[in-house]
């Protein structure tokens, strides 16, 4: 497989990961292990899936999602977001790529279906919009700047 | 934790409801908001029935914004008694038409403010301040993009602006979308 091998940092769901990926002409490859630990998405038969969520990729095309080389199955994660209508930012001097939300989370406010999410008190105690689920929620974002 | 911590430990009387720490911006981005304060009603099902709106709930700032307390605490007072009968409740249809929908230019503005914040979070400010400055261009509409970034910088220096001349530039326009509250004019419906 051609490209540069690099010390790659990859923020996903918001959370950033060092990772070894060769890049080149605009693709980022890594193992499918280093998928895993990165993004939490495993290759399967039927697509790349994570939990109950599966995306089927293009079978006239799977080169360019899928590749092996040196005994390890490499998954080229900008070609999948491209797939996914998921918007990547990229800092070429930190070897830097921000994934943003795919076009299924994006839509998912029109649903009405109050988007979940989970984050800490100011003790540390994580607290989830769902855990107040049978209550009225006023939901509201100030800042101290 | 660091700078917001202090807001809420010296709080009288102490918060009864919960107070979360969102360092990455992350309820901005599910919700597509653009500023704070910024509320939004959730029913008992997890169902939104108001979308984002200025929440303010004191007139501290009215001099500054025009927009008082009182007409939207009336109006929270009145969903948290009649639920879904409140007049204050919207229909799906007319919270989807005024809810901010989901938009390309607008998740990849939050990419890249992800990327700015990380970036800024390691070291990298001159890095950083160019992905601020796309976030901002993408998605003008956010004040949260635009104040965050000159909080974390010299604005003036790597920005050329403040805060208080971006909000000049409004030349009397609101600086926040204007509520659809009895008495107030509304525009978005």
């Amino acid at each position: 497989m051609q490209g540069q091998p690099i010390r790659a940092t990859v923020i996903y769901d918001d959370v950033a990961t060092e990772v070894s990926s060769i890049t080149d002409n605009g693709s980022l490859w890594m193992t499918t292990s280093d998928l895993a630990r990165t993004t939490r998405f495993e290759l399967k038969a039927n697509g790349v899936c994570r939990d109950s969520l599966c995306f089927p990729l293009p079978g006239t095309s799977s080169d360019e999602f899928v590749r092996t080389f040196e005994d390890a199955t490499w998954f080229n994660l900008i070609a999948f977001a491209q797939h996914l209508s998921q918007p990547v930012a990229f800092e070429p001097l930190r070897a830097t790529w921000c994934f943003g939300q795919r076009s299924d989370e994006r839509e998912q406010i029109a649903s009405l279906e109050a988007p979940d999410f989970t984050l800490p008190d100011a003790t540390g105690v994580q607290r989830s919009l769902s855990d107040f689920r049978g209550k009225k929620v006023l939901l509201v974002t100030w800042a101290s700047w | 934790m660091q700078d917001a911590g202090i807001w809420i430990q010296q709080a009288e009387p102490q918060p009864t409801y919960a107070v979360l720490i969102d360092e990455q911006h992350l309820v901005s981005k599910l919700y597509n908001m653009v500023n704070v304060p910024t509320g939004v009603w959730i029913d008992e099902q997890g169902r939104i029935v108001r979308p984002n709106e200025a929440a303010y709930v004191d007139n501290r700032y009215t001099h500054i914004h025009r927009l008082e307390a009182a007409p939207y605490l009336a109006a929270l007072r009145d969903w948290v008694e009649k639920g879904d009968r409140s007049s204050y409740v919207f229909s799906e249809e007319r919270t989807r038409k005024t809810m901010a929908m989901p938009n390309p230019d607008w998740a990849l503005a939050a990419a890249e403010f992800g990327l700015a914040e990380h970036l800024h979070k390691a070291g990298y400010l001159a890095e950083s301040i160019a992905h601020f400055k796309e976030a901002q261009r993408l998605n003008p509409e956010s004040w949260n993009y635009k104040r965050q970034a000159y909080l974390l910088s010299d604005a003036k220096r790597d920005y050329g602006t403040s805060f208080g001349k971006e909000v000049a530039k409004l030349a009397g326009k609101p600086y926040y979308a204007p509520r659809d509250l009895p008495g107030e004019a509304f525009t978005g419906d």
